[in-house]
């Protein structure tokens, strides 16, 4: 099935006619976007576009075709497959991952109790967010991330929308199918908002390479203890860390003899030296490298590359 | 009046009590027939009320408890079970995989329209399991749940009305059939 078929298909009969006419190249779409009775709206290579009842792409929203209360209800239910309750633990987060790894970005009435978010409800706010791999971006990277043949722990710093879990996943791939002399390692992940793997009914719809082992939708602090006891993995690949919690598993991971690549949100080596749980890990030298991205200039912009002491190995642009 | 004519006339008088009294054999047996044919029907009706009871209860498990979508949860009760009611699940599951594009509830209704003409649900069983489909899948488990548990809870005070009437019904529709058929009979001879 390609993209357009996939994309297609989580909408109501009217707005699939619609779509259906829209000649633009699927691949190149970010993001889909339906509000209740407001235009219906495509991301389409950085450019915000509204879409015409007849299936064109307008600058003028008055031209744009109005989306209906019955078509957003008719869009949920398409997109779960006529199964919203079976993605209650995801709604709850926000988000529903669909065939294909596309995320769904939900927004409406929340149901608050003592546990925090129980549901949400009126969702009238829907945002298709097209999920793109870009196989090989890792590939300037992972030599500094190997040696003696062994991978390093490695910090991957970025801000948001910079590439950064993009990065991790193409790494995973790389480091569980082996890249070049490099042999292939078991690897775990522990994907906690499913956006590494983007998970559905358990399958990555994201290529994580053939020794990857996936705990989706798993707290990170747990995951990682759960993966160490019941996978051995050889490395573990965790998303955003940060939190007080997360400092204990890291290092119980590293005292376990495993591997560890994770990310977190920054913009400088200097950023990070200033937040407490992070500045203790580069202080104590948890990590043996860090990977600094930005965003200048476009998407993935690899700023530098930085062992444990300190030292700058690489600085440049490195990937598209 | 001659003898040939006499003879003539006791055979003619002879065929056609005969021919009476197959006809009325014929009416008193189909009219029987019909309603023993009815009673086997209510019966029938009933057992399947009770099956669907049971296949719902399943299905509750799978979507409440093995958290299944609706498509695989009505593809495993399809599987489990039989008849023509495992057909119609089935059929769901296989046209929710399909994912046409229109509503849920317009699909179920579509289906249990198709189902077998000659299964032994009455118009009004058939009416309620199409309104079963109108808030299935949608929002929570909570909502779910309630919805089964209220089609539930139709199905049982169905299936009680049913058992408690039962042996009075299939009484009534014997007898009725036989006594009809020789009213009938009468009334024609």
């Amino acid at each position: 099935m390609d993209k357009r078929d996939e994309l297609i298909k989580i909408f109501p009969k009217d707005i699939r006619v619609i779509l259906g006419q829209v000649s633009v190249d699927f691949n190149q779409i970010q993001e889909i976007r339906l509000r209740i009775q407001a235009p219906l709206l495509m991301i389409y290579n950085n450019r915000e576009y509204y879409i015409t009842p007849s299936g064109k792409l307008s600058k003028r929203a008055e031209e744009a075709y109005l989306v209906s209360r019955q078509e957003l209800k008719e869009t949920l239910e398409q997109m779960s497959n006529y199964s919203l309750y079976a993605f209650e633990e995801e709604i709850k987060q926000g988000f529903i991952t669909i065939c294909g790894g596309h995320r769904i970005g939900i927004a409406g009435k929340t149901i608050v109790d003592e546990h925090g978010i129980r549901t949400m409800k009126f969702i009238s706010f829907i945002n298709v967010r097209i999920s793109h791999q870009v196989r090989g971006c890792a590939d300037g990277v992972l030599p500094y991330l190997y040696e003696r043949g062994d991978i390093l722990h490695t910090l991957i710093i970025s801000p948001p929308r910079c590439g950064k879990t993009t990065l991790l996943r193409d790494i995973i791939r790389q480091v569980s199918n082996g890249n070049g002399p490099e042999p292939g390692m078991t690897v775990g992940v522990v994907d906690e908002r499913s956006e590494i793997g983007a998970c559905y009914q358990g399958i990555p719809q994201n290529e994580l390479g053939i020794r990857t082992d996936i705990l989706d939708c798993c707290p990170k602090v747990q995951g990682m203890m759960m993966l160490i006891r019941t996978m051995s993995p050889r490395v573990i690949a965790v998303d955003e860390i940060g939190s007080r919690a997360d400092l204990e598993a890291i290092e119980y991971v590293m005292n376990c003899g495993c591997k560890l690549i994770a990310t977190v949100h920054g913009s400088s080596i200097d950023d990070m030296k200033q937040k407490p749980v992070l500045g203790r890990m580069m202080q104590e030298k948890w990590f043996e490298r860090y990977i600094i991205l930005n965003n200048n200039g476009k998407i993935g912009n690899l700023d530098q590359i930085y062992d444990s002491r300190g030292n700058q190995l690489y600085g440049g642009f490195l990937y598209d | 009046m001659t003898p040939g004519a006499i003879n003539y006339m006791g055979a003619f008088f002879m065929i056609s009590f005969g021919m009476k009294l197959v006809g009325c054999c014929l009416i008193i047996s189909g009219a029987s027939g019909y309603g023993f044919w009815l009673a086997r029907r209510y019966g029938e009706r009933l057992e399947a009320l009770e099956y669907l009871r049971q296949m719902i209860y399943l299905l509750k498990g799978q979507i409440l408890y093995a958290n299944a979508p609706l498509a695989e949860a009505f593809e495993t009760v399809g599987r489990r079970t039989e008849g023509f009611l495992a057909e119609l699940f089935l059929q769901a599951a296989d046209r929710t995989y399909r994912q046409e594009g229109e509503p849920f509830a317009q699909m179920w209704k579509d289906t249990v329209e198709q189902m077998d003409k000659d299964s032994p649900l009455a118009p009004k069983d058939r009416q309620s399991l199409k309104d079963l489909g109108e808030h299935l899948g949608f929002l929570d488990r909570d909502m779910q749940e309630r919805n089964l548990l209220l089609y539930l809870e139709q199905l049982d005070l169905e299936i009680q009305k049913m058992r408690g009437q039962k042996q009075e019904r299939s009484r009534l529709y014997t007898s009725l059939g036989i006594m009809g058929g020789l009213f009938l009979a009468v009334l024609l001879c």
